[in-house]
């Protein structure tokens, strides 16, 4: 009888398993209906190819390298050209072949920073609700508590101790301070989990904790983390482009927050448009775009929002 | 008493929180690298008074006596001398505070103050052009890159059309002029807030004007609503009165959450226009490796950010009678 239960769970398993797929289909196509998701994912794209078009210029002539190459006729800022599409910065270093590089650091900065967050954050969350008691109120303090820091400010306390940061150690942090508002929410799907019936099942069937959770809880809640992965990647790119701005960047990353830096300290924000312009509306786009699909995918999950708008 | 005994129970959550990040900033402190003595005492002073300096601090005794007087230091307000200044750092930082304050407490008010009233609109038309156009600005103006759009400012309002000062507080020609009255004196400084306001007024209403959106159309369905208009109340009535009241609710709440992420976009303003804020000044102490006044400008951020929490809290509990902890 109980090797009929186990058996039973496991076609539930793989039953689910193909759910998954056709939910994953079904999920897509409401989501390339919404205009945000498909403005979002067009610039998304855009954006892509820009990252990976900042091998190209490199390659071509040694003064478009991004952060040493300096056009040997140029030692100013000057306005687009041919030989420069955008102009040159202070040190006639070309402005394209930089914001094409910035693309690349943001992708990598955004992703990374936000996948840590939502890993810690989803490992946290699980814990908290399933083991509940004790260990849930200390993590939900700590959340608390990690949740009221200001992560930019705590980042250029920490550079101040140590020195210019690596831009990995800046990815590590953000992502060590943003998982609380994560793990809240996988928390609260996570106790509403542990009450359905299909984890009822497996539990009579003798499952462990772990397969519990693993098989039958993450399932469920990583859609969920996914979304939030999108709204941490906004938030990552944002920490950093500040932190470069204000002067604590890594020294040795071009990023679009640095190139910031550069018009602004150098004083060319009002003589050179062509220079302040650029790498802005790069953050503020990219910010836009990775925002959208987060709300896109957020009715691909909650159907009650989509109900809302096929009514109206 | 229900209130009173949550309003405690959040201070003595406060409290505890602010323990842990002094003790994290403590270690943080003396773990960094470098000679701790060298970090807090300025290498500008006479060897006599950077001795009682170290005395007073209580750099020349072991880690646990060093952190019980760190304690002590900070309960009573004493947070060294700022290397810059050469000033009692406290002196300096409640200086600079009333300035952030202004500041901040404006923008936030004025802006969770419009984003209800817009966010109100946009859910009443919903789907109508008022409402896309709305709901388009405010995720534009919420996702910009703040400094950029500091700097935007600057350069159209103050550098192209001149309307506002580029930087600063205050001006000089102004304030030295012994004739100039409060009225001159308090135009001069509202003139010199107008771009820095605009700032965070514009980044931070998107988000108050989306929550609201939201909030609101959830409202609308439910059968208190219904009843009204079966009552007949007109329509304006139903929604000042009968919606928007309950749907400001979550907005109250996301102004809170939020608050930790607007003061750093609240040092990212100070700092481009130079408005002698608490966040400048942590921002310049960090470049000038000025590390007792960054110690101590971080410590009152964070304890700002906390204690707003809790106000924030208490009023949520406050307007809504069904919230109790």
């Amino acid at each position: 009888m109980g090797r009929n239960a186990i058996d039973r769970t496991e076609v539930e398993y793989r039953i689910s398993r193909l759910h998954w797929l056709d939910h994953f289909r079904e999920g897509w196509s409401i989501f390339i209906k919404n205009p945000l998701g498909k403005i979002g994912l067009g610039l998304l794209v855009l954006f892509g190819l820009m990252a990976a078009c900042s091998y190209i210029p490199p390659l071509l002539d040694p003064m478009y390298r991004p952060m040493v190459g300096v056009d040997p006729e140029i030692a100013s800022s000057v306005g687009p050209s041919l030989r420069h599409w955008l102009g040159t910065d202070f040190m006639g270093r070309d402005i394209l072949s930089q914001l094409l590089a910035g693309a690349r650091v943001a992708f990598m900065v955004g992703v990374s920073a936000a996948f840590m967050t939502v890993v810690l954050g989803t490992a946290i969350g699980m814990s908290a609700g399933y083991m509940g008691k004790s260990l849930d109120t200390l993590l939900m303090r700590l959340a608390d508590m990690v949740m009221v820091m200001p992560t930019l400010l705590f980042v250029l306390m920490v550079s101040a101790l140590f020195g210019q940061l690596d831009i990995w150690v800046i990815v590590l942090i953000i992502g060590l301070f943003r998982w609380p508002g994560v793990s809240r929410v996988i928390r609260a799907q996570t106790l509403s989990l542990k009450q359905r019936p299909f984890v009822e099942a497996a539990r009579v069937a003798g499952a462990g904790h772990l397969r519990i959770i693993f098989r039958h809880i993450m399932p469920n809640v990583l859609p969920l983390a996914f979304l939030y992965m999108t709204f941490r990647v906004t938030s990552a790119i944002t920490i950093e482009a500040a932190l470069a701005f204000l002067g604590f960047g890594d020294p040795g990353t071009v990023s679009w927050g640095m190139m910031l830096q550069w018009v602004w300290r150098t004083g060319h924000m009002f003589k050179a448009p062509y220079w302040l312009l650029p790498p802005g509306i790069c953050i503020s786009l990219i910010t836009l775009s990775f925002y959208m699909v987060g709300r896109a995918m957020d009715e691909v999950l909650d159907p009650r929002l989509r109900k809302e708008e096929e009514a109206s | 008493m229900d209130l009173w005994k949550f309003i405690v129970r959040r201070l003595i959550q406060v409290v505890v929180i602010f323990f842990v990040i002094l003790t994290a900033l403590f270690l943080l402190f003396r773990l960094a690298p470098g000679d701790p003595v060298e970090r807090m005492v300025d290498p500008t002073m006479t060897p006599e008074d950077a001795q009682r300096l170290v005395k007073v601090l209580g750099l020349h005794e072991p880690l646990h006596t060093q952190y019980g007087v760190y304690l002590k230091n900070f309960v009573q307000g004493r947070f060294g001398t700022s290397f810059h200044y050469g000033q009692p750092v406290e002196d300096i930082i409640w200086e600079k505070l009333p300035n952030t304050i202004l500041l901040f407490t404006t923008a936030i008010i004025l802006s969770a103050l419009t984003g209800i009233a817009l966010g109100k609109i946009a859910s009443w038309r919903k789907g109508s052009r008022v409402d896309t156009w709305l709901t388009i600005g405010s995720l534009a103006t919420h996702t910009v890159f703040l400094p950029w759009l500091a700097l935007i400012l600057i350069w159209i309002f103050a550098y192209r059309l001149g309307w506002f000062p580029i930087t600063g507080m205050i001006s000089e020609e102004v304030w030295l002029d012994p004739d100039a009255g409060i009225w001159v004196k308090t135009l001069d400084v509202a003139h010199h807030m107008v771009l820095p306001l605009g700032t965070l007024f514009l980044i931070h209403f998107g988000s108050t004007l989306l929550v609201m959106r939201s909030s609101m159309l959830e409202t609308l369905k439910e059968d208190y609503i219904l009843t009204a208009r079966a009552k007949g109340l007109t329509e304006k009535a139903i929604r000042n009165r009968h919606a928007a009241k309950n749907a400001a609710l979550p907005v109250v709440t996301g102004v809170g959450l939020s608050l930790a992420f607007s003061i750093n976009g609240g040092a990212l303003t100070e700092t481009v226009f130079t408005w002698p804020g608490i966040g400048r000044e942590l921002v310049f102490a960090v470049s000038q490796s000025d590390y007792p006044l960054a110690q101590a400008a971080f410590l009152l951020i964070a304890l700002v950010v906390l204690v707003s929490n809790v106000i924030v809290d208490v009023l949520y509990a406050y307007l809504d009678p069904r919230i109790r902890y």
